[in-house]
Formats: structure tokens, C-alpha cells, sequence
């Protein structure tokens, strides 16, 4: 329960005042009429005594009695018999009296609302961010610290006091009884003392005719106290005590009408208008009341109070509770049990609450009024009255007893006053008196901080007939409650909302909104949506009612944001009702618009596109298809562009990359980087995509939908002389903003119930300088239900507050949360920058592998402003070229069905052997996988368009690919803010089988000396295995392989030496053919010169048609695939270099480094070949000729290489690996070293030799030694047989090499030895001559390791019998 | 309705604010929404009361919470601080203690399958899916065990 300014002594006190009557003569009515007063009003701001009085109990005691109060009231006489309920008139005036007690708005002076606004917190300590528990425990402490107790409640103090005072007299109890009776006359009056006379016998009339049940007397003989008014000069006073004895004394009240002295009356106004609605009284204007009263005439009431007090009442009060004392005593004998049942009966000092739940029993029993039961009553009563409390405690008791006794009356709660324990019995009669009861018993048990049992009884008094005392008595035990020791903070908001309730149902409108917002500070954010969606409800239209309008909007816009759980319904209906106190806010004449609630915007989710949208095909034209919103943001592809883009501004800053160098964003989200302020460029649109969500049930309409934006122009720029200027379209009244930034209006924008849709808002800005994009104005209704949505529609605006990410470097940082900035919607719009927009045409989507297919491109120039410094790099840089030759370009009608390669007619003489041609390298090589794109004059002017012809190769390994390409290009001017543009384009090519090409070379067998223009090791077979793998059955017929070319630095293919001459080549599906050619080295004046790459293009033409190989595009593919291959080449090799150096374990390292070295070298081949073919396609029953080309590099001689890189194959199956592998251990490569020597063996192929009459047939024989490495080479040549198995040893089979059997010998580099050996055959017979095992080592090898060199070919001698 | 049943169970998270109420009578929600937070005073005073005094070895089941004209609340607390209520009519005999406790037994454990499910984020709001079409068949208690995460 709130705390009242009155202690609770002082409220006991002041609750049970004697009571006295008012009797006046019509003149002395009169006179007081001057002070708009009557006579009781006028006594009444004086009744409380400031001295002490005395008073003497039965058992002659003196007592004294402090501060007492005494009531004087006007003795009307009412019929009224009932005093169960209270009167209409008392209702109504105890409900002006709590309405008009408000707490106070500003807390100037207001303690209360000091308090309250303890209680009331603050916005900010709500946040929605805060979790729920801090926020609670938060609260809880808010309300344990905050001065709870100085919380009061003016209302209910003053409904209290009404209530307590207005009520009426009842029979079993004597507290509103009257004590005595002033009468009073005027001293105008002819005679007063008939007058005295009259009034006397009309007090006496009323009390004792039993005409009137209202007012009640105390005792048959009331005291009368004759009052002469006097203005200006005295009044005479009767004293009479009982009617018999009386003795008149005089004493001044003078009332000095004619004096205006108005000073100090404020002091005396407040207290007599307090008097005077005490007394039904009309309420008088202001100042008007006792507005004649002198300081002086105050004494004189005073003083004639506390003479009426102390010389008339007090000794009355004392013998009549003699009196009393003395029937009861000699009646009964009750002395002895007034004090020894009190202890028994309230042991713990409880009262007895029960019999407040039976009430039925109390009708039909009436005590007469002289029974000695009431007689204690009225004796307990009167001591009560004076104070005297020990002696009415007992009293009570007594009275009680015997009423229990009797099995009759009811009674209720205990009090508790002072030290002293005193029970206040009350007989719970009816409702009036409960509530009485309550009250007091309440404050009492309060004061005791009981405050549990408080609330209860106070929740008991609540009921159903009278809202304003259920609101009240709710209201306070929601008091009690929080201030409980451990405070029941839900039950006090609980318990706030019931009493909110009846408030408003009492008519009570504000203390009802102000029971409702206490109440929410408990609930809100917590969680309990549907009770926090009802309060704010109430508060909503509770403050609509009471024209609190901002507060409706408020509390309506919380539901709203809420995620609520209501039903559509009702959603609905809070929406309108919204809508409707929302537009009554507004005046529609606003300056800047009004935040609106609905809906909620997804802010974080914002994106912001610069540029303009793209068209994405325009007849056969197929555009870039560059950036647009549509696509999602991929973190990965992000970072591959910005490689790219990376890779291009290296090439066109001469390789580096500049230090402030920022990828361009076209789109900005939430992933990317927003630290810096995005740059956009003048007259180019903006495109911010924002993600609304409405959170309803129901569907929402947006209309009028636009951004709003603040501007701020370029100083330097402008010719103005404002350096500064903010321009915003925020104000409803700004003109002419449209010339800085035209912002596009979406009419229409519908969201259904829960729907979260994007809308994309334009903005195009015409000036240049720094854009704030702030937020979106719309118009918002209600779904389209009706027809009724075009006049319930609010304009506002929401903004747009991008949070950036949340910090995480320093500790701060970590401790809180903190998030940087996001620049996405604060661009600077910079000067006029080119813009560039690409075509392709007949650009294919799917190829075969390998195919080389011609398109065209087309750069658009559609800017004011020239570009230049167009460059392209993409991800599969083997996938196009522009071509390297300054070729013109066709236009792609008049090439149409040419073969995009270069052809000339093979000269027939030389069919099988190659052409060459030598070219550098550097004439196709592009640096780091830029290509610097052939435009005529570099710059391409504004609006200018250029074709350049494409070619493509498709990819070698079967797919689908994603290809990106990223176009660059700068403006021709200089010094811009952006210094480049990027225009970005993904195109998907399905790569379909075509051929495997399968090579492997070996040396030949011939010897040396048998070639006539070539060094001994030179001569070298390649073999080709081509097989058509293309499935796809009903597309492919056929493939031609047309040429097969060779490009080398050393070698190159010299003859076709296929036995079979047939010329062309035709594989059908899963055909396979093998392919021989011989392949020599270059001429070494060429290969030698190392320091300018140059490789030998030769081509060996299957048709009678020659491609030359190395002209665009055939070498332009062959050097981007090259370079690609020895990319990954290095890297390869840098790794397993790498690997072995961490081992750090092999001394021999170099050695054996040295030695693999000697061993590549002399079998290194490095050839490349490549196979051009034609594919016979037959397509919607037309036959095509596609062309394409593969490439093979052969690295070493015995190897096989692949057209199908082996990763391919290897890679699909690669089991996961945990742990890394051991790195393999470096094994000397042994198998390499086996082509060190070349042998050859010379012998007559037959031999005839008479063995009849020789038996032995001697053959010699010349093993011709070839040293291939560069290195001097030990050779050990061992003749003997091997004996495989010793016990099969054919003699027969078997011939000898006789003479030196094992030779030992040096080989220089390159040299060629000739060895003559003898053979010795037994008989006739075919021999394999090739036995002689050859064991060679490079001779800085200490090591004996000598390999075996290859003994390939059987070499057969016939020997025949002559 | 259906006499072994309560008219309304709700789980309260530690922080005190609902993972799941669930009323039989939906047309009167509110009420049981105030009834439920109100009677988290007296479980808190519950708590700190007999938490004192026993340590972690008290009983889950706090037993009636307090009556009112319509309804008898009872409580109940995990170890974990997270609130069980389950409010009866009071014009309801059926349910005397030993029913209350298992109810809020199988509560319980329905609450820990709840949290034993990986895919739920504790703190979040349960979603149960409604146990009947009209949600009435449900007898011996208001059946949470077909729990689920949305």
C-alpha cells in the first residue's frame, strides 16, 4: 500500500473523532453567509486542538489526550434509513474527489511524483536490446532502491477521508454518533435567548421525536453549547450540561465583516475549501470564502474551539463513561474479566477473519438499543473517541465476547496502535463498515509490515458494486504487494491492471491509464507479448480518450512492432485503430514526417546497387551479364573477381598493384566491405534494394513509396558561393530538389500478412558531391480488404540505420558490443566516368572438347566520356583469344561457314614430310593472363562501338564450365576519383567428349650414320593413339583428323611414316587409330640461340588442305594452353622441391640431382604436338563441320602423355586424407638412365656357312655405341650369356660371343663408338644376336650403379647351312 | 471438458519470460497469460525460501502456489530453474497432489526430450503441435509430448 502523509496514529486518530452537532438560527446563518461560509464550515479548518487536554477514567485516572480533532457538522435531518451502501450523492462526491486528486504532471513541486517517477523508469533503461533477465533484475532493483515508501497515493487518501467522514451513523455503533450540539444565535437577533430556547427544543425535537433515524445521538442527554454570534463584537455562550445546570459565560468571537483585510488568507482558504466539500457543499468560486476573517478572528475560533473542547466536551465525555462504567459494573460484574480475556482470545494478536465469510447470520438479530451489550459498545466507543485506548481495548472485548456469545454479530480485523496492542474489533455489518474496517485494519497492519495480510483483506474488500473502492482497494494492495520484503513485483502489475480496470469501468479515466502504464513497466519486453499487447491496447485508447494522443501512437506502435500473437482479427483492428489515432496526430501539416512502425525494415539486409540495370540481350546480341541484384552474393566468387580485377590493374600499372587499391563493388550487402564510402557516378543511377517484413496477420499497403536523402554538394565543384549546402527531400515542403537527385516513386506496393518482400528504390543524382541515403516515406493503410483503405492512410518514414559489423579486436570491443561503420548508403557521387557495355554474338554454349569456335564482341562505348586502356582477364585463360595478328576484323555475316582456322593448299610433292616455320614466342605470350584488347586507337570514343572477332576453344576436361571474364577499362581523362571500371561477365560452356590422344615417342633403332642430315641420337619415333570418345551418339558422325602439327624449342616432327598410306583418317564412335612419325631435331643454329624462346611450328597435313599451325588462333591456343601447363608445371616442381630440402637428409642430394639432371636431358623430348581435327555434326538434319584442336606435350622419350591430363581421371577418386603422407622418398631415377647409351648392332642379315665341313661359323658383328647425354658416360658391356636357368642350358639354341668378353669403356658426350665383335654359331639356325648387356653410368659417378641400357628390339641373323 | 485435465500448462524459461503456454479455453488466453506471471512471485518466494534451507536437494514440486476464486496454480521447478505451471479448476476434484505431481513429472520429461533435440536453440519459444484437431481428446494431462521444434 502506498504511504500516506498521515502517520497511522494520526489516521486512527482522526478516523474516530468525536462528533458534534451544528444547530443555527436563521440570522446567525446569515451573518457567517458573509465569509460564503456557514457557521460549521467556518469552525471547521480550527477543529484540531493544539493543547492538551485531560480526562479522568472510571477508575479515576488522569488521561491525557493529545491533538485531538473534533467534527463539526451542520445537523441536517434526512430520512434516508439505510445505511448498508452509500449514497448516490456520496458516491458521486468520493468520485469527484479521487478525479480530482491527479497526480500532478510536472514534479516541481510534487512529491508524489517524485516518487512515481522513481517508479516510472526512464526510456532508456528499457532497451530492446537488453536480454530479458538484466533488464528484469534490472527493474527489481529499480524498485527495491527506489524511495518505494515516499510513493503516495493523494487519491486514496483523500477518498479515504471522504469515505471515512461521510459515513453514516449506524445503530450497534456509536463512533459517528453526536456527541453534543452547538446552538447557535446571532447577537442581531431581537432576543436570543428565545431564540437559544427554539433551537434547543428543536435539537431536542429531533433526537428524541423518532421522526428522524439520521442523525443518531450518543446518549439521550447530548450536550448543548449555546454559541451567541457576534459580528464585530462578542458572542455570548451558554454552557449547559444536562439541561439542569447551566452557566453562562461570554466570550469574544468576533467576526469582523467589514474589514477587507485580505493578507494571509491563502493559509485560511485552502483549509476552508477543504472544509467546504467536506460538507456537500457546493464548491464556491475561489477566495470568496472567508474572505472577512481577520488574523484575529482565527485566534477567536480557536479559542472558543478549545474552550468548547476542554470546559464543555471533554468533561461530558468523562462522566458519561462514568456513568456507563458505573451501570455495566453494577449490572453485571465485568470488571474482573475485562483484562484476562484479552490475552486468551488475541494471543498472537491476529483477529479472527472468519467471520467475515459468513454474513448471512447477522439479519434477523437486533439488540435493543439499552441491552448491556451496546451499552459496553457505546462506553468502548466514547473512550475510543478520547483516546483512551487501554480502556476501550477492554471494552471492546467485552462487548465482543458477549456478542459471541450470542452467536450474532460479526466483526473484524484487529489494529494494532503504538506499543500497545489494540484490537479493533469491528461488527462487519455490511459493506460500508467492512470497508471501513478494511481500511483501518489495512493502514494498520501496514504500519506493522504485515503486508501480505494487508493486500488480502484489501483484495477482500473488493466487489462487484462498487468499481471506484475495488479500483482503490486493488491499487493499494498492488502497493502492499511491491512493498513487501521481498517485493511480488508481477502480483503489484497484476493487481495494477485489475484496479486499472475498475478504474476505467468507474469512470476514472486517468488513474486508470496511469494504473495500466505502471503496470507495463513489469511486463514490458519480457516476453509476455499477449498481456503486453492488451495493456498497451488499454493504454492506447485510455490516452486516445483522454487526448493524449502521442501516447495512443506510442502504444499502438508497440503492439504493432511486437511480434504478436494475436489473430489476424484482431491485428486487423489494432492496425486500424492505429491508423486512425495516427492520422488524428497528425495536422497533415507537418514539416518533417513521423516515424511509422510498419513495416518493419530489414536494415542490415539493405543492398545497394550503382549502376544501371542491364539488358541482357538485344536481338542475337547476348549482353555481359556483368552484376545485378538478382544474383546472390557468393563469398567465393567475390574473391575470385577481385583476384582478377587485382591481376588486371597490376598489368595496367606495369605489373604492380597500387597500394590504396580497392575492388570495385557494384552491390553492396551485408558481406561485403562497407568501411569506406562506396563511390557512384553522376547521373548514373543508384538502385537500394530494402527488405521490408510485415510482421501482421494482415496484409499492408504501401503506396507513394520513395527514399528520402540528404545532399551535400562539392564544395570545390560548384561555382557557388556556398561551400557546404545540406539539400534534403526529408521536408514535405522542399522544392526544386529534383534537379539534385530525381528519387523514383513506387505507386503500389502491397505485403501480405507475414510476407517479407524487397522493394528497389531508385535515385538518380544529377550533381556531384556526397549523398546520405537517410530513409523511405511511404504511405501506409491497411491491406486491400475494402474500399475503406484510401482514407485510413498515414505518409511517415522510417530510416535507415545500417549497423556494420560488430567489433572484435580490441578488449573493449569484446567486452561490449560494438559495431563499426557501414558506408553502403553514403556514396559520393563523383564526376561523369565512361561506361562501357559489351555484346557477344554467336557465342556458343556448348562445345566439344577442344573445339575452336570463331564469335564475335562487340564494346559499346554508351558514356559522354572516351575509355581507354581496355583490357580482359578471365578464369580459363586457354578458353579464348582475340588473336595476335593484326587481323582485320570480318564482320561474323560474311564469315559465316568459314573454318575459323587459316588454310592453304597443301603443295602435293611433299605430302608426308612437314612444313615449318619458326616463331617467337613473344608474339603470343600475354603476361600474367591479361590480354590487352586490340582496339583501333586504344580509345574508344562516346557512343562509339567496335567488333573484334573471338575465338574459343573448348575446354579439355568434359563439363559444364563457368567461365568469368572481366572486362577493364579507364577514362581517357586522367586523375578521377575512380580510376577504373570493371564490367563483369559469366558465361557457362557444357564441354562435351571429343578425342583422346594418347603419345609416346621412343628412339629409333636406326643408326646414326644411316640418317643423313642428323646427329647420331637424334632420330626419335612418336606414336599416336587417337580414339574418338565422344558418346553422344546421334550428334558427332565422325571425326577427321585433319593435320597433326608439332611445336617445339628443339624438336619437331619431321615424317609421316604410318606404313598404312591412307591419307585420311576417319574414327567413328569408340574408334581408335595409331598414328607413327618421326621427329628430329631442330637445326641447331636455331634450337641454340636460348635466350629468344622460338619454337618450331611444323605441320604434317593428313588432307590437301594445310593449316598453318602457327598463326591464330591454332598457336595463340597452343602457347595460352603452354603457358598454363608450365604455371603448373613450376609449381609442381617448387613443391616437391621444397618437400626434399626439409628432409635436409641426403648429403648426395646434388649429386643425385645433378644426375636425374643428365639422365632428363639426354631423354627430355619436350615436343608438342598437337592434332587438329574436323568433326562431322549432324544437327536438326543439317550437317556441320566442326574444327578443333588438342595438344599433347611429350616430356621424355618412354613416357606417355595424354591428351586427358591423368588429374582428371586421378582426381575424381581421391580418398580423404587426415593425415598427410610421408612425402615420397626420392628414388634415383633409375629407369631414366637406361637411355643414356643408344646401341645398335651391325650383322649381315644371313649368313651361309658350310658347318659340315666347318663346324664352327664365325660372324662378326659391330655394336655401335651411342652416347645420347651431354655427360662422359662409363659404359661396361658384358657379353656372356646370362644363365636365366642353368639347367636348360640348350647348347644347341644357343651361339657364343668369342674374343673379349667384357669391355670397359668411356663415352664422351655425344660420341659414337664402333665395337666389332665376333659371334660363333654351332649350327644353322635364326639367332637373336642381341645379348650384349650394356651398363653405362655418368662418370662423375662414384657410386657403381650402372643401369642397363634398353635392349628393345631383337636383332635376328638367319644362319643357314650351305 | 474433460474433468483429468488442467485448463492450463505453461513452461517458463529461468529469465522468467514464457517458452510455452498453452490454455484449453484459447478464447481466454489473456487470463492465463496474467494468471501465469502472476504466480511467478510467489514461485520465486518459493524458491528463495526453501532454497536456503536445503540446498540443491529440494523438491522440484513446489505444490499449490495459491488459489483463486476460479483456479488452484501449481508449481514447479527443474534444477535448471526453468518453471513448470500448471493451473486446474478449482471446481475440478479430480486432480488431487499425487495427480499434479505426475502431470508435472511428464511434463518434465517431455521438456527434456525438448532439450535434448540437437536442432533446438534453448531460450527459444517451444513450439508444440497441437495434440488434437480441436484439442480436446487430451486426457490425464494437457499433452505436451509431441513437443516440437518448429
Amino acid at each position: 500500500m502506498a504511504q500516506c502523509v498521515q502517520s497511522v496514529q494520526e489516521f486512527v486518530q482522526d478516523s474516530f473523532v468525536p462528533m458534534v452537532a451544528v444547530l443555527c438560527s436563521e440570522e446567525a446563518e446569515r451573518v457567517t453567509r458573509k465569509n460564503n461560509l456557514n457557521f460549521a464550515e467556518l469552525l471547521r479548518p480550527f477543529c484540531r486542538l493544539t493543547s492538551e487536554g485531560h480526562i479522568r477514567d472510571p477508575s479515576n485516572q488522569l488521561q491525557v489526550v493529545k491533538n485531538l480533532r473534533i467534527c463539526v457538522n451542520n445537523l441536517v435531518t434526512s430520512p434516508t434509513t439505510t445505511s448498508t451502501s452509500l449514497s448516490p450523492a456520496q458516491r458521486q462526491l468520493l468520485s469527484d474527489v479521487v478525479s480530482s486528486c491527479q497526480p500532478q504532471e510536472s514534479a516541481v513541486t510534487n512529491v508524489v511524483m517524485a516518487g512515481d517517477y522513481e517508479l516510472n523508469f526512464s526510456d532508456d533503461c528499457v532497451k530492446a536490446s537488453t536480454p530479458w533477465y538484466s533488464v528484469w533484475r534490472e527493474t527489481l532493483l529499480e524498485i527495491k532502491t527506489s524511495k518505494y515508501s515516499s510513493v503516495t497515493t493523494p487519491w486514496f487518501e483523500a477518498y479515504r477521508e471522504n469515505f471515512l467522514q461521510s459515513m453514516p451513523a449506524s445503530d450497534h455503533e456509536f463512533l459517528n454518533h453526536y456527541l453534543a450540539c452547538l446552538l447557535v444565535v446571532s447577537s442581531t437577533e431581537a432576543v436570543p435567548v428565545e431564540q437559544f430556547l427554539k433551537l434547543s427544543q428543536e435539537q431536542h425535537r429531533i433526537q428524541h421525536s423518532g421522526e428522524y433515524t439520521n442523525p443518531k445521538w450518543f446518549i439521550p442527554n447530548t450536550l448543548k453549547y449555546y454559541v451567541l454570534l457576534h459580528d464585530m463584537f462578542y458572542i455570548l455562550r451558554y454552557f449547559l450540561a444536562d439541561e439542569m445546570s447551566s452557566s453562562l459565560e461570554g466570550h469574544p468571537l468576533q467576526l469582523d465583516s467589514s474589514m477587507a483585510n485580505l493578507h494571509n488568507l491563502s493559509a485560511v482558504h485552502t483549509d476552508l475549501k477543504k472544509g467546504a466539500k467536506d460538507s456537500n457543499s457546493p464548491a464556491c468560486a475561489a477566495g470568496s470564502h472567508g474572505a472577512c476573517l481577520t488574523l484575529n478572528d482565527h485566534d477567536y475560533i480557536r479559542q472558543f474551539i478549545q474552550e468548547f473542547t476542554f470546559r464543555g466536551l471533554l468533561p461530558h465525555i468523562e462522566k458519561t463513561i462514568r456513568q456507563l462504567n458505573d451501570q455495566l459494573v453494577s449490572r453485571k460484574g465485568l470488571s474482573r474479566s475485562l483484562f484476562t480475556a484479552t490475552k486468551k482470545w488475541f494471543g498472537g494478536g491476529k483477529a479472527p477473519e472468519k467471520s467475515i465469510s459468513e454474513p448471512k447470520s447477522t439479519c434477523g438479530l437486533l439488540y435493543p438499543p439499552e441491552a448491556p451489550e451496546l451499552q459496553i459498545r457505546k462506553m468502548a466507543d466514547l473512550c475510543l473517541l478520547v483516546q483512551h485506548y487501554d480502556l476501550a481495548y477492554s471494552c471492546y472485548h467485552t462487548a465482543k465476547k458477549d456478542f459471541l456469545s450470542d452467536q450474532a454479530m460479526l466483526y473484524a480485523a484487529g489494529a494494532l496502535v503504538r506499543a500497545h496492542m489494540l484490537v479493533y474489533t469491528m461488527i462487519c455489518l455490511n459493506m460500508v463498515l467492512a470497508e471501513r474496517c478494511a481500511l483501518l485494519s489495512a493502514e494498520i497492519l501496514k504500519s506493522q509490515g504485515k503486508y501480505s495480510e494487508a493486500a488480502t483483506l484489501l483484495i477482500k474488500m473488493t466487489s462487484e458494486d462498487s468499481d471506484l473502492r475495488s479500483a482503490l482497494l486493488l491499487e493499494q494492495a498492488a502497493h502492499c504487494f511491491i512493498n513487501m520484503r521481498n517485493p511480488m513485483v508481477r502480483k503489484f502489475a497484476f493487481h495494477m491492471i485489475l484496479s486499472g480496470h475498475r478504474f476505467s469501468k468507474a469512470g476514472q479515466r486517468r488513474h486508470a491509464l496511469r494504473c495500466y502504464c505502471q503496470a507495463m513497466q513489469v511486463y514490458k519486453e519480457r516476453g509476455w507479448s499477449l498481456a503486453e499487447d492488451h495493456i498497451n491496447f488499454t493504454i492506447g485508447r485510455q490516452s486516445f480518450t483522454l487526448r493524449q494522443p502521442e501516447e495512443a501512437v506510442t502504444a499502438f506502435r508497440q503492439i504493432l512492432i511486437n511480434d504478436s500473437r494475436q489473430t489476424a482479427k484482431q491485428q486487423g483492428a489494432f492496425l486500424r485503430e492505429y491508423l486512425y489515432v495516427y492520422k488524428s496526430v497528425l495536422g497533415g501539416n507537418e514539416v518533417s514526417l513521423p516515424q511509422l512502425p510498419l513495416p518493419c525494415i530489414h536494415s542490415s539486409a539493405t543492398r545497394v546497387y550503382f549502376g544501371h540495370e542491364r539488358r541482357l540481350a538485344e536481338g542475337e546480341k547476348q549482353a555481359a551479364t556483368h552484376v545485378s541484384l538478382d544474383q546472390e552474393f557468393d563469398q567465393d566468387l567475390s574473391a575470385m573477381w577481385c583476384h582478377l580485377e587485382e591481376q588486371l590493374v597490376a598489368s595496367a600499372n606495369g605489373g604492380v598493384v597500387p597500394v590504396n587499391f580497392q575492388p570495385t563493388q557494384c552491390c553492396l550487402n551485408s558481406q561485403t566491405d562497407n568501411l569506406r564510402h562506396p563511390l557512384a557516378v553522376v547521373e548514373e543511377p543508384i538502385i537500394v534494394e530494402v527488405t521490408f517484413r510485415n510482421p501482421l496477420k494482415v496484409s499492408l499497403a504501401l503506396s507513394s513509396l520513395s527514399l528520402l536523402w540528404r545532399f551535400t554538394v562539392d564544395g570545390s565543384s560548384s561555382s557557388k558561393e556556398m561551400t557546404e549546402e545540406t539539400i534534403t527531400n526529408e521536408e514535405t515542403s522542399a522544392v526544386g530538389v529534383d534537379d539534385i537527385v530525381t528519387s523514383e516513386t513506387i505507386q503500389e506496393f502491397q505485403l501480405g500478412p507475414e510476407e517479407t518482400k524487397m522493394a528497389r528504390l531508385k535515385l538518380l543524382p544529377h550533381r556531384t558531391g556526397q549523398l546520405n541515403i537517410v530513409g523511405v516515406v511511404y504511405n501506409l493503410a491497411a491491406g486491400s480488404s475494402g474500399e475503406m483503405t484510401s482514407n485510413l492512410m498515414v505518409r511517415g518514414k522510417q530510416d535507415l540505420n545500417i549497423l556494420g559489423p560488430r567489433l572484435n579486436l580490441t578488449k573493449e570491443d569484446k567486452m561490449s558490443v560494438r559495431h563499426g561503420p557501414d558506408r553502403r548508403l553514403n556514396p559520393i557521387i563523383t564526376a561523369p566516368m565512361p561506361l562501357m557495355e559489351v555484346f557477344f554474338l554467336q557465342f556458343p554454349t556448348a562445345l566439344l572438347c577442344g573445339e575452336i569456335r570463331k564469335a564475335y564482341v562487340e564494346f559499346c562505348n554508351v558514356s559522354g566520356v572516351a575509355l581507354c586502356g581496355l583490357r580482359v582477364v578471365s578464369t580459363h585463360a586457354a578458353f579464348f583469344t582475340f588473336g595476335s595478328q593484326a587481323t582485320t576484323p570480318l564482320s561474323p555475316t560474311s564469315a559465316e561457314n568459314c573454318s575459323p582456322y587459316k588454310t592453304v593448299a597443301t603443295p602435293l610433292q611433299r605430302a608426308s614430310e612437314a612444313t615449318e616455320s619458326l616463331v617467337s614466342a613473344d608474339d603470343f605470350r600475354q603476361p600474367s593472363g591479361v590480354i590487352e584488347i586490340p582496339i583501333d586507337g586504344s580509345i574508344l570514343q562516346p557512343g562509339q562501338s567496335t567488333q573484334l572477332p573471338l575465338w574459343l576453344r573448348g575446354p579439355d576436361q568434359e563439363g559444364v564450365h563457368e567461365i568469368n571474364f572481366l572486362f577493364y577499362y579507364e577514362s581517357a581523362e586522367k586523375g578521377l576519383k575512380i580510376s577504373h571500371r570493371v564490367l563483369r561477365h559469366t558465361v557457362f560452356i557444357c564441354a562435351s567428349r571429343s578425342l583422346s590422344i594418347q603419345a609416346s615417342a621412343c628412339r629409333s633403332s636406326v643408326p646414326p650414320h644411316h640418317c643423313l642430315d642428323e646427329k647420331g641420337s637424334s632420330g626419335t619415333l612418336v606414336f599416336i593413339d587417337v580414339e574418338n570418345i565422344n558418346t553422344n551418339e546421334g550428334g558427332v558422325r565422325e571425326f577427321h583428323i585433319v593435320q597433326v602439327s608439332s611445336s617445339s624449342q628443339h624438336w619437331r616432327l619431321h615424317k609421316y611414316i604410318n606404313p598404312n598410306k591412307d591419307k585420311e583418317c576417319k574414327l567413328g564412335s569408340r574408334e581408335r587409330a595409331k598414328l607413327c612419325f618421326r621427329a628430329t631435331r631442330c637445326k641447331p643454329s636455331e634450337a641454340t640461340s636460348k635466350v629468344v624462346e622460338k619454337y618450331t611450328f611444323s605441320d604434317l597435313s593428313m588432307g590437301n588442305e594445310q593449316i598453318i599451325s602457327s598463326t591464330t588462333p591454332c598457336g595463340d591456343f597452343f602457347f595460352r594452353c603452354l603457358t598454363l601447363e608450365t604455371q603448373e608445371a613450376y609449381g609442381a616442381s617448387s613443391r616437391i622441391s621444397s618437400v626434399s630440402k626439409s628432409q635436409g637428409s641426403v648429403p648426395t642430394e646434388n649429386r643425385s640431382s645433378d644426375l636425374t639432371d643428365i639422365a632428363k636431358e639426354c631423354s627430355e623430348l619436350d615436343l608438342n604436338i598437337i592434332v587438329i581435327w574436323k568433326a562431322y555434326v549432324v544437327e536438326d538434319n543439317k550437317q556441320l563441320i566442326l574444327e578443333g584442336q588438342l595438344h599433347v606435350a611429350l616430356q621424355t622419350i618412354g613416357k606417355e602423355a595424354s591428351s586427358l591430363t591423368a588429374k582428371e581421371e586421378a582426381q575424381e577418386m581421391v580418398l580423404l586424407k587426415f593425415k598427410s603422407d610421408l612425402p615420397p622418398p626420392v628414388i634415383l631415377p633409375s629407369a631414366e638412365f637406361c637411355q643414356l647409351i643408344k646401341t645398335n648392332l651391325h650383322y649381315p642379315e644371313t649368313c651361309t656357312h658350310p658347318f659340315v665341313q666347318e663346324s664352327l661359323c664365325l660372324v662378326p658383328v659391330t655394336l655401335t655405341l651411342s652416347n645420347c647425354s651431354l655427360a662422359q658416360v662409363d659404359v661396361i658391356i658384358d657379353l656372356r650369356h646370362k644363365s636365366t636357368s642353368p639347367e636348360s642350358l640348350e647348347v644347341h639354341s644357343s651361339f657364343a660371343w668369342v674374343g673379349q668378353s667384357q669391355y670397359k669403356l668411356q663415352l664422351k658426350p655425344k660420341e659414337v663408338l664402333c665395337l666389332t665383335l665376333q659371334a660363333c654359331f654351332l649350327q644353322a639356325g635364326v639367332y637373336n644376336l642381341n645379348t650384349p648387356r650394356v651398363f653405362a653410368k655418368p662418370s662423375e659417378q662414384s657410386i657403381m650403379c650402372e643401369t642397363s641400357q634398353q635392349t628393345a628390339t631383337p636383332a635376328l641373323i638367319v644362319i643357314s647351312n650351305a | 471438458m474433460n474433468t483429468n485435465m488442467a485448463v492450463c500448462i505453461a513452461v517458463i524459461a529461468k529469465e522468467n519470460y514464457p517458452l510455452y503456454i498453452r490454455s484449453v479455453p484459447t478464447q481466454n488466453e489473456l487470463k492465463f497469460h496474467y494468471t501465469v506471471h502472476t504466480s511467478l512471485d510467489v514461485v520465486e518466494e518459493k524458491i528463495s525460501a526453501v532454497g536456503k534451507a536445503l540446498g540443491d536437494q529440494r523438491e522440484l514440486y513446489l505444490g499449490l502456489l495459491y488459489p483463486t476464486e476460479d483456479y488452484k496454480v501449481y508449481g514447479y521447478v527443474t534444477n535448471s530453474k526453468v518453471k513448470f505451471v500448471i493451473v486446474v479448476d478449482s471446481s475440478n476434484t479430480s486432480l488431487r497432489d499425487n495427480e499434479i505431481r505426475s502431470m508435472f513429472r511428464k511434463l518434465h520429461n517431455s521438456f527434456t526430450d525438448v532439450m535434448c533435440n540437437p536442432f533446438h536453440n534453448p531460450g527459444d519459444t517451444i513450439q508444440s503441435k497441437p495434440s488434437a484437431a480441436g484439442g480436446s481428446a487430451v486426457h490425464s494431462t494437457l499433452r505436451l509430448t509431441p513437443l516440437m521444434v518448429a
